[in-house]
């Protein structure tokens, strides 16, 4: 009798935490947002986040190698020759960011900007 | 008729030999540095708004080797560029008085935008605004002429 009333109680607890356990991984799952890199642009060139959500920032090269490095924020990657790579982040101040391609790839390098807006 | 062909022939020869590249004389060159210092390149009082510290001397170094060193070489100071003294006006060493006396606003200045006359491009576009600066605080603190070796270019 003892035993199975054990057994019982540890199958409710198990039950109620089970739920709980689902939502925090529903929370923490961070957004992933989807960029091509290409000779000498970013597509799409400007994208907005909030502040404290982490977010994944996927990276696509469509061509040649190329990198994206947000200065301010201390954030760089690189990605291969057609090649992809994820940029993993959590914004922790609002405001408008320029990254820019951090490998060279081509005369118009320079000017291969990608603009995030950090929002409440 | 052969006469106005040999005149021709005369002028065109006379015109290559102006094209000639020799070296400038001593007066062409105090008249165009005094020029460019003092008259031509601009942007004087801008001051360099990356830190100089180790990370963006990296960075400048980085930057400069995309395609500075096929003129100026790995350490600014054209080691093992076969043509360095060739060209007219000859590639200074940016380690150079001439060079280093130029401000930081300066640099930047000629980076974008190139020097004439001379072989020396504008970058402006080509690299973005945080490289160019970058290169800037490399050139303030150029390694050891030679301590870079050769550009891969150059040793093959």
């Amino acid at each position: 009798m003892k035993m199975k009333y054990i057994l019982v109680s540890v199958l409710m607890f198990g039950a109620a935490l089970l739920p709980l356990k689902s939502n925090v991984g529903a929370q923490e799952s961070p957004r992933r947002i989807e960029i091509t890199a290409k000779q000498f642009q970013f597509e799409p060139s400007e994208i907005t986040v909030k502040k404290g959500e982490p977010v994944v920032l996927v990276i696509k090269s469509a061509d040649v190698a190329h990198g994206l490095r947000f200065r301010e924020l201390n954030l760089n990657v690189k990605v291969d020759k057609g090649g992809t790579a994820e940029l993993p982040f959590t914004p922790d101040k609002t405001g408008d960011f320029v990254g820019h391609c951090s490998v060279f790839c081509g005369s118009g390098h320079g000017g291969m900007t990608l603009t995030m807006h950090v929002v409440n | 008729m052969s006469r106005l062909l040999a005149g021709i022939c005369m002028l065109a020869l006379a015109g290559l030999a102006g094209c000639k590249a020799t070296p400038p004389g001593k007066f062409e060159s105090r008249v165009m540095s005094f020029g460019k210092h003092h008259l031509f390149i601009g942007n004087k009082s801008q001051k360099n708004p990356l830190p100089d510290n180790h990370d963006t001397w990296n960075d400048g170094k980085e930057a400069f080797s995309h395609y500075c060193v096929a003129c100026h070489g790995m350490d600014g100071q054209n080691t093992g560029v076969p043509f360095a003294d060739h060209i007219s006006p000859p590639i200074p060493s940016l380690a150079s008085k001439d060079v280093q006396s130029y401000t930081d606003g300066q640099l930047k200045y000629i980076l974008d935008n190139g020097i004439w006359p001379s072989g020396m491009p504008g970058s402006k576009g080509t690299l973005s605004d945080d490289e160019l600066w970058s290169i800037v605080v490399f050139i303030r603190h150029l390694p050891p002429a030679g301590s870079q070796g050769v550009p891969d270019m150059y040793s093959h």
